[in-house]
């Protein structure tokens, strides 16, 4: 930046003018900005843009060889975008209306935050998630791998087997209706065993863990490349005890979100994350609100909400950039995150509907 | 894990002496600051301090497993995976009993009979594994002082007439059933957290508390400011040592 004026490559009439003009360090330069420098030398502020953008390629082509080359931040149009977003796929969850109201599914490159009382089918969701997303390209899914990360210890793999057995069960059903032969080959490495050996976990005890491992996720997903999924079940539970000081957890919390949003761009993954509910004692009456508080809502890009009604799960979208607010009903089945049907069944192309049965909630005893 | 020392995270000598001069001597400290604050403490420039986050984080971050391996561990060993509650409909609906390495909640207005459901099974887990028992001991915390010795004999005696057929194999059973009378949330806690060495060395294959409710309820007013955030954070410190404990040592808690 302390350049003098004398060694940058500019045209000699303009080294003159700048000399003139009393201008020594490169550093001067660029603050004077464009205007100024136009007015003070006379020269158009075309021309004197382009001299600072020379100046300051120069400049930084110093600065980054003492500095081990930093990444530059990348600059898109919004055409680039929009064709990076159309082509992007999206993880599906197996209900339509969730799948319409979330804009085809579950979308890559963001987060995606899910909230609820307890029992109502987050880890559900989830565990229907890390399935989905191994669905081959030929089916309609992104055949990637997926992390799940538990801090609460819900993840029953038993259930898991029940969800990749419907799963496969759905594929090869298509596969048979349609005959294609690129169907009947992504079968044959679509299997049971594959499934789950494609469901990284780990299992975060307290909240140390858990930030230590969303620091070693970047190089994990470096070394397994087709990871497109990360889970964390449970984000809120490591955080609502043992925390005095509640500013050291929002800054904790802060940082976690922008390690993820970095994460979900750079590695082209969607994160999904479980909070829990609290309750928000106003004047009059109580509401349940997702928990960890206020900033914390503005870490995901999308928030859906489950809640009961009566005996109806109801899912509501929250807060969505594209989507407009709605809210609609699921079950869960033996099979796993399925559509309410609509009394009078419909045949089916596939043939393939499971009439939905309510699940038997995990209780021991209802009184 | 988290308190790890930083001595034992493969960091060099001269680097923990300097941190242990600002106060940082675990994991936890370390992972708490921010990126700046660990570059001003440790003098250290941009990339070398993520090198060294990593370097800590791998020393406190969990093992990973695929879902596939964990379901090969589990297979292994099928009949030890539930607690069987010898009522035929409920252990179906369960899918096999109180599944073993989580936490089961009984809930129900009162004189329904949760404690005796409790009784029951702790008589259960007991009995040889043959017998559809765990063969183990039993912790069974208790904060309304509403267990009773004689109901368990007699819950034995009458269920299980042909195995408790002498005193003595009464004896054998009651001597395996350890009993704590806690009655505040503090104690109830310190059990808590003391359980660890006297599961190994009692060998306790169940874990009973009745009730956490009644304790909790008895010394938060959810009226009063303040009580709230407590009483949550007492729940959850219990509960997620309990399941610590479920997971560790595979016992129904």
């Amino acid at each position: 930046m302390q350049r003098e004026v004398g060694s940058l490559p500019l045209a000699p009439g303009l080294r003159a003018r700048l000399a003139a003009a009393g201008f020594q360090t490169a550093q001067e330069l660029l603050e004077t900005g464009p205007c100024g420098l136009s007015k003070e030398i006379g020269i158009s502020k075309e021309e004197a843009l382009e001299a600072l953008q020379l100046v300051r390629q120069e400049c930084h082509g110093d600065a980054a060889r003492t500095a081990g080359g930093l990444g530059t931040t990348r600059k898109f149009t919004a055409l680039e975008l929009l064709e990076e977003e159309q082509a992007q796929g999206f993880i599906i969850t197996f209900c339509s209306a969730l799948d319409n109201m979330l804009g085809g599914g579950v979308q890559l490159t963001k987060i995606t935050e899910i909230c609820g009382a307890p029992g109502v089918g987050k880890t559900q969701l989830c565990m229907q998630l890390a399935v989905d997303v191994q669905i081959p390209e030929c089916f309609g899914g992104v055949a990637g791998e997926a992390v799940f990360i538990d801090t609460e210890g819900s993840f029953m793999v038993d259930r898991v087997v029940d969800i990749a057995a419907a799963c496969v069960h759905h594929c090869q059903l298509i596969a048979e209706a349609q005959q294609e032969e690129d169907h009947l080959k992504a079968l044959e490495t679509f299997s049971l065993e594959s499934i789950l050996s494609h469901i990284y976990y780990f299992r975060c005890r307290d909240y140390i863990e858990l930030l230590a491992q969303v620091y070693l996720l970047p190089e994990f997903l470096s070394e397994h490349s087709k990871v497109r999924l990360v889970v964390i079940d449970g984000i809120a539970f490591p955080f609502r005890h043992d925390f005095e000081d509640l500013s050291l957890r929002t800054r904790l919390l802060n940082g976690l979100a922008q390690q993820l949003i970095i994460i979900a761009n750079d590695h082209k993954a969607a994160v999904v994350l479980t909070n829990q509910m609290t309750t928000r004692i106003g004047q009059s009456q109580s509401t349940l609100v997702p928990a960890l508080g206020e900033s914390w809502g503005h870490a995901a890009t999308v928030r859906l909400i489950f809640h009961w009604d009566n005996s109806q799960r109801l899912a509501t979208l929250y807060k969505s950039p594209s989507q407009k607010e709605a809210t609609i009903p699921y079950h869960i089945t033996p099979h796993g995150f399925r559509d309410v049907q609509p009394p009078a069944v419909t045949p089916n192309a596939e043939g393939t509907e499971m009439n939905p049965r309510k699940r038997p909630r995990r209780e021991e005893e209802k009184q | 894990m988290a308190a790890k020392k930083l001595r034992r995270a493969q960091l060099s000598q001269e680097l923990c002496e300097r941190l242990n001069r600002c106060q940082i001597t675990t994991c936890q400290d370390f992972l708490c600051l921010s990126l700046l604050e660990l570059m001003k403490v440790t003098g250290q420039s941009y990339y070398e301090v993520q090198k060294l986050l990593c370097k800590v984080s791998r020393a406190c971050a969990p093992k990973m497993q695929t879902a596939y391996e964990m379901k090969l561990s589990k297979s292994v060993n099928p009949s030890s995976a539930f607690l069987s509650t010898t009522l035929h409909s409920l252990d179906r609906v369960l899918h096999g009993g109180v599944p073993c390495g989580s936490l089961t909640e009984i809930t129900s207005p009162p004189g329904c009979g949760k404690t005796q459901f409790c009784i029951m099974l702790s008589v259960l887990a007991t009995l040889p594994v043959s017998m559809g028992g765990l063969d183990g001991s039993v912790i069974y915390i208790d904060t309304e002082s509403a267990f009773s010795a004689e109901r368990l004999i007699e819950i034995a005696g009458n269920k299980f007439p042909t195995y408790f057929d002498s005193d003595e194999k009464l004896f054998c059973m009651t001597r395996n059933i350890h009993l704590y009378r806690e009655l505040t949330c503090c104690s109830v806690l310190k059990r808590i957290m003391s359980l660890e060495e006297e599961i190994i060395s009692k060998k306790v294959k169940l874990i009973v508390i009745d009730s956490v409710a009644s304790v909790v309820r008895k010394e938060f007013d959810t009226k009063l400011q303040g009580n709230l955030a407590e009483r949550s954070n007492f729940l959850t410190r219990g509960a997620s040592m309990l399941k610590y404990l479920a997971e560790e040592f595979s016992i129904p808690v």
